[in-house]
């Protein structure tokens, strides 16, 4: 009992002391476990290079900085409880994340009452757009999606198209954007939504045989169902070219679904330039220490570039309503992505879009769209 | 035709875990929770001596399988022997303890990112109008002739006859001298290396994420319900009946239109619970067990 009592006080000695340690602590939610991982790791990994660079450098304001980071599983109801979490235990300045548009989406209320600041590196959903005051992000929203891909159908003369959705509400973003954007003489000749997490197509592959398309969009939430959905249509045997979106832009899938995936246009954001010195920097920092990305360079450093706007302006505006403001005050903030601000929506400027396909099993970049 | 295959291809996966489940469930009278974990860690070793170590598929398999017999025992030995003779809902609280911890083994050995098993180019054969690829068909000869083995050394030898014995009546069994624990042990490891083929089977077909784990068990559950918890051929049948009603419900159209595949789950799993209510022991199961 003795023994016990005096493990009890250690106990409390020491969580008294960890309460002491002046941090300032940001939160990261994403996705740590489950088909999206590659796009919670990289995202991680990115924001962790960002908030070591600015300890490195001192801190800010001569505070370092904590970096507290939650899995979301790229579900909404992990995400609210993992918001909660950081919000009123961990009590956070602001919240690196939502990788998952439905991360994003379930955090923005909490975050919103609790006047925490959101910034998701990667969520493109168009609902993020209204999703509150504090919810900004630093990837094009879908809805510039619908209109890239319109005018792509145009230019290879593909009128009819299909479409298998997963119930997300990235997917589902994505795929109202679609038919709403569908130009004039293209239509939709098969849409059908699956479960999340769904890996057997087959029965809607069958169907999709006798039905005569142009074009197929593979519009999964993650790699690992795109993979399903690419091997699934190519092993009955239809040659039809698809379109993915950035759930496709992943190294991962080259890998896992081999040879199904040739040809495949993801349409995402652009590589990262490696040819501009302060990206390839960004790019050999995390090599060294994470190795090869495991979806895309392009999103950690989205994911360094959020976390370094966010300290900057921490800096400088503090927390709460003060450091919202700053955020919507940014001009052209240069990070390792692009230049780059907010607009009133809290959406960002100045990251396009870019189309890119699968050359032996590699992404390669097609082509830039530049987004107003 | 080709809704046929993809009946055949699905229900064949779900045919092995349900096999094992039956199996356990049969013998020992106790549910095994921690059998889709168990898949994956079949699937995933496998996956790690063809891609790792470079291993011929036939030995990467013979290890990965070996691999996933000997966690079956360990799971066994320390999950299910100590309790399952006190009180049969034990090990269902047990057995979702190993689970978590295979959960967790699995993260951090094998991390999070899918996995396939990398078999080759596949090659396309028409089957009537329909296509299947040649591993398909490997894998669901190969599926169908063990679940066919497995059917016959309980029926018709004696070592199925010295099984059955021990679920009629265990201490009678023991005291002609068999040994219903060593049994039990057999009984056991074979149902995790039913899975282990199972996690195997989606490796190469599919893809493996570590969180399918609990999903997949699912699917085995449905099929032994409908089925009768105590006959296997009844469970087995019922994995490749609930199979064919998902096929059938979504890519047939009903009454002029197709009913949404997000519907897919839902509509076989109502089917079983309208059987359930006419037939409640199941469709093949008897009111008493005997394995």
């Amino acid at each position: 009992m003795k023994k016990a009592l005096s493990l009890l006080s250690l106990i409390f000695a020491l969580s008294a002391c960890g309460a002491k340690t002046e941090t300032i602590r940001i939160g990261y939610i994403g996705p740590l476990t489950g088909d999206a991982v590659s796009y919670g790791v990289d995202t991680l990994n990115g924001a962790k290079i960002a908030v070591d660079e600015v300890n490195a450098a001192g801190g800010v304001n001569g505070v370092k900085v904590e970096l507290i980071a939650e899995d979301s599983k790229c579900n909404g109801a992990d995400s609210a409880s993992a918001t909660q979490k950081l919000v009123n235990v961990d009590k956070v300045v602001a919240i690196i994340g939502g990788q998952c548009s439905s991360e994003t989406l379930a955090a923005a209320p909490i975050a919103e009452a609790g006047k925490v600041v959101v910034i998701s590196p990667i969520s493109s959903s168009p609902d993020i757009t209204t999703a509150g005051d504090y919810i900004f992000r630093v990837y094009p929203s879908d809805a510039l999606k619908g209109k890239a891909l319109a005018a792509y159908f145009l230019k290879a003369n593909f009128t009819k198209v299909a479409i298998i959705s997963e119930n997300t509400d990235f997917c589902q973003g994505i795929r109202s954007s679609v038919k709403k954007d569908l130009p004039p003489g293209v239509k939709i000749v098969f849409d059908e939504n699956v479960d999340p997490g769904t890996k057997d197509y087959r029965t809607l592959m069958t169907r999709l045989k006798d039905i005569d398309f142009d074009v197929f969009i593979t519009n999964g939430q993650s790699d690992a169902t795109v993979a399903e959905m690419a091997k699934q249509l190519r092993a009955l045997g239809m040659k039809q070219q698809m379109v993915g979106t950035d759930t496709a832009d992943s190294a991962t899938l080259g890998q896992i679904a081999k040879e199904a995936v040739e040809g495949l246009k993801p349409l995402s954001v652009p590589m990262l330039s490696e040819a501009d010195v302060a990206a390839a920097d960004f790019a050999k920092t995390f090599r060294d220490r994470h190795g090869e990305p495991k979806a895309t360079m392009f999103f950690a450093a989205l994911a360094h570039d959020a976390t370094r706007v966010l300290l900057q302006e921490i800096g400088k505006a503090g927390s709460g309503e003060a450091l919202k403001d700053a955020l919507y005050a940014v001009k052209d903030f240069t990070g390792i992505a692009g230049t780059f601000h907010f607009d009133a929506n809290g959406d960002v400027v100045g990251i396009p879009l870019a189309m890119k396909e699968f050359v032996n099993g590699m992404l390669r970049q097609s082509e830039i769209i530049p987004v107003e | 035709m080709q809704l046929l295959l993809n009946a055949l291809i699905a229900g064949s996966f779900a045919a092995l875990l349900a096999s094992g489940l039956s199996l356990v469930y049969g013998v020992l009278g106790i549910f095994n929770m921690a059998l889709g974990q168990l898949a994956l860690v079949g699937g995933l070793t496998t996956w790690w001596l063809v891609s790792i170590l470079s291993l011929p598929l036939p030995l990467a398999i013979a290890g990965g399988i070996l691999i996933t017999a000997l966690t079956t025992w360990f799971g066994f030995e320390f999950f299910v022997a100590p309790y399952y003779r006190r009180h049969r809902f034990l090990p269902l609280v047990t057995t979702i303890a190993f689970s978590m911890i295979l959960d967790g083994l699995i993260l951090v050995i094998f991390h999070q990112e899918p996995k396939t098993i990398d078999v080759g180019t596949r090659t396309l054969l028409p089957v009537f109008d329909a296509l299947i690829s040649s591993q398909q068909i490997v894998l669901i000869v190969l599926t169908i002739l063990f679940l066919a083995l497995l059917t016959w050394v309980l029926v018709k030898t004696a070592f199925g006859r010295r099984i059955r014995a021990t679920v009629q009546h265990p201490t009678a069994a023991e005291s002609l001298g068999i040994r219903s624990s060593l049994l039990h042990r057999i009984v056991f490891i074979v149902s995790g290396v039913l899975a282990g083929f199972a996690g195997i089977y989606v490796g190469i077909d599919q893809n493996l994420t570590p969180t399918i784990g609990f999903a997949i068990t699912i699917k085995a559950y449905a099929a032994i319900i409908a089925g009768g918890k105590d006959s296997m051929k009844g469970t087995i049948l019922c994995a490749y009946l609930i199979a064919l009603l998902e096929q059938l419900s979504i890519g047939l159209p009903w009454f002029g239109s197709y009913i949404p595949s997000g519907y897919q789950s839902t509509v076989a799993l109502l089917v079983i619970i309208l059987v359930l209510l006419i037939k409640p022991q199941g469709l093949f199961g008897s009111k008493t067990r005997i394995a």
